[in-house]
């Protein structure tokens, strides 16, 4: 009988062993998938970058488990950018010679702005999952350069049909001096004019902040009745914090993008309570894909439902995974071929990647921050369908 | 969240509170400021770290004040911090005394990466947003606007501070040594006056300050491991345009840096973020030992 047990645990054991081995050779046979992922590690977008970071990570381990992609074994490389579009292409220009060529998940969409014109220079592809700035796949698109997420101008589609619903006339502007808070101000001031709002106040104060008062004070001067927020990270905490201090929120209606993520919601608390919001990814989305996504997710860290951030990224990931399959090759060029076009399958439902500026074609969702199961979150109100959520922006032009 | 319309304000009230807002950005500049003032007066060491201190300073606070209050949670804040300046004093700048300047700045600019990773290993990478205490959540009505209690007790802090350095640095006998050795650590050193004793007591003072600026800074701006990177610029401003190891010149410079960087969020915001360096430059270039430094 010990001897019967004793041959049974040594057949386990080897039957393990004879698999792992097997799918190393498997591995080894193929050029491994080697995905570089220059992101804010440090800095006013470290949240942000830590929450990519974790997506990309369930995303690598999902896919090894599975038995890898295109047979393939998953590595992937983390740089910090601390989200300065410099350090971005230097740390880019770094993984992609180490042969970590195809990138994703930076977070500041001028970092994707620096990197963009190089991808070709480093025979290099970028997945763009959270970058937001409108010349990524508009003036200063590039064959190389694809995006998941929703842009800027896509935005307006989803804030129109909420501003036409408000009655307040007078509206102010509080957005990061940079490519994308300016888009960001620009779309809203589009959606503003076409449903009769005035712009009394616009405010674009520097990426990193301190103090927001000079800004604040301008708003309620202004004499606005709702404000448009377009700050991130660190920046919208800081904001938050003081605005409620000057109790702007009790005094205007207030909407934004990426302010009151669910990452922000989380620290500011009931501070977010009540603030309107762009949703471009949402764990409660109801799609059979999303609810399989988030119960694996919970699995690998308990407690805890993936973010806007978390889901975009992982939409970028899965882009990846399936051009990969497509193209049978780990060649940016080759992959870059098989994305460029492509439907995919994601957790947002089957989505085509436009050929004509690299874009995916996505529904977009607007929302407010409320509790709902006793967990106070940004909850979707109003879905756009894709093809009216991502028109073309025709200033591509490859 | 109803949209209640806002009251239009008078331009010229309107420009009274940004004008306060202004005085909050200054005041909050010299409490931080200050502490360098001091380190560098004594050890003539550019402390690098002074940034990770307040960051340091405003994570022990919060730590402390989720059990004990904010109150209590400033009073160990600066006391650990304090603590940490004996030991930076012991262990860092006194063996290092003897050295090129550019050893210790080095050594401190290590301190940085050290001091920010291990809060990130404590406290994680996420972002904290500490609410004001009670006593000063509150706001006051001024010049026909809402404005927060806190922002008036961070000025009220920086005036406290300011009379009791005066005051220290004025009427006993351990100040006039800080003043002494300020102006020639040697001299004061060869009439007797232990230098490095004095030195600790110092840089106690002025990391003690870091961290009292990391708690009033708590309420005002999101924590994070990196958060005093984005502070530690425009004080190394205010201590130069001051004068280096003045500290009248670093109260001057302080109010002054805060105050048209505030007024120029307000009327030319395109060039905002560099007003200090501008005013820095003017100063410089009229008076290359700054504000009110004596010049050697």
């Amino acid at each position: 009988m010990k001897d019967s047990r004793r041959v049974m645990i040594v057949l386990g054991l080897s039957a393990v062993a004879v698999s792992a081995a097997l799918a190393t050779s498997a591995w080894a046979a193929k050029e491994p998938l080697k995905i570089g992922v220059p992101t804010a590690l440090t800095g006013t977008y470290a949240q942000l970058g830590d929450e990519a970071k974790r997506a990309v990570e369930f995303a690598v381990n999902e896919a090894n488990a599975a038995g890898g992609v295109d047979g393939r074994k998953v590595e992937v490389r983390f740089l910090d950018t601390e989200a300065k579009p410099e350090l971005a292409r230097q740390q880019a220009e770094k993984l992609a010679l180490e042969g970590y060529n195809i990138m994703t998940a930076t977070i500041a969409s001028g970092e994707v702005l620096a990197i963009g014109p190089m991808l070709n220079r480093w025979n290099a592809l970028y997945v763009a999952t959270i970058n937001k700035a409108n010349d990524i796949t508009g003036k200063q698109c590039q064959r190389r350069l694809f995006r998941v997420n929703r842009p800027d101008y896509s935005d307006a589609a989803a804030i129109q049909p909420w501003l036409a619903t408000r009655s307040e006339g007078k509206w102010a502007i509080v957005a990061a001096d940079t490519a994308w808070g300016r888009n960001s101000g620009e779309s809203f001031g589009k959606a503003a004019a076409a449903t009769g709002k005035t712009i009394v106040s616009e405010n674009y104060p520097p990426f990193g902040s301190n103090d927001y008062a000079a800004h604040i004070q301008k708003v309620l001067d202004s004499g606005a009745q709702g404000m448009w927020v377009a700050l991130a990270g660190r920046d919208a905490i800081t904001f938050a914090r003081q605005a409620k201090q000057f109790g702007l929120f009790d005094k205007v209606v207030t909407g934004g993008v990426s302010f009151t993520t669910d990452g922000t919601v989380k620290v500011l608390g009931d501070i977010a309570k009540g603030i309107h919001t762009i949703i471009n990814y949402s764990s409660t989305l109801d799609t059979p894909a999303n609810r399989k996504f988030v119960a694996d997710w919970a699995k690998a860290y308990p407690d805890d439902a993936p973010t806007n951030f978390q889901g975009e990224t992982y939409i970028g990931m899965q882009v990846i995974f399936q051009a990969v399959r497509k193209a049978g090759s780990v060649k940016p060029a080759d992959v870059a071929k098989a994305m460029s076009g492509g439907t995919f399958e994601t957790i947002l439902g089957t989505q085509r990647m436009r050929k004509e500026d690299n874009q995916l074609v996505g529904p977009n969702f607007f929302g407010v921050v409320e509790s709902t199961k006793g967990k106070l979150q940004p909850v979707v109100k109003l879905t756009v369908p894709a093809e009216a959520a991502t028109p073309v922006d025709d200033s591509c032009k490859f | 969240m109803a949209g209640i319309p806002a009251v239009g304000k008078g331009r010229g009230h309107g420009t009274m509170v940004q004008i306060v807002n202004g005085l909050v950005y200054g005041s909050f500049l010299y409490v931080l400021a200050v502490g360098l003032v001091l380190i560098f007066g004594l050890r003539r060491v550019t402390n690098f770290a002074h940034g990770s201190f307040f960051m340091l300073g405003a994570y022990v606070s919060y730590a402390a004040a989720a059990h004990l209050g904010f109150w209590t949670g400033m009073v160990v804040s600066v006391a650990v911090l304090a603590l940490l300046g004996v030991l930076l004093d012991r262990f860092v700048f006194r063996p290092l005394a003897g050295e090129e300047p550019i050893v210790s700045l080095l050594v401190t600019f290590g301190l940085l990466f050290v001091l920010e990773d291990a809060v990130r290993t404590i406290w994680g990478k996420d972002f904290i947003s500490v609410a004001a205490p009670e006593a000063l959540a509150g706001s006051v009505t001024m010049f026909g606007s809402q404005f927060p209690v806190y922002r008036l007790f961070v000025i009220a802090v920086a005036v406290v501070v300011a009379l009791a350095l005066a005051l220290w640095l004025r009427s006993t006998r351990v100040g006039l040594y800080v003043r002494a050795s300020s102006v020639d650590p040697v001299t004061t050193g060869m009439q007797g006056v232990d230098t490095d004793r004095l030195s600790a007591l110092v840089v106690a003072i002025g990391t003690g300050l870091a961290g009292l600026s990391g708690t009033i800074a708590g309420p005002l701006m999101a924590l994070s491991p990196s958060m005093g990177a984005y502070i530690i610029i425009d004080c190394f401003i205010v201590v130069v345009t001051g004068g280096l190891t003045s500290f009248a010149g670093a109260f001057v410079a302080a109010l002054v840096i805060g105050q048209f960087h505030n007024l120029g969020l307000v009327y030319v915001p395109e060039i905002a973020s560099v007003i200090p360096l501008l005013i820095m430059g003017a100063v410089l270039g009229l008076r290359p030992q700054g504000l009110a430094g004596q010049g050697r």
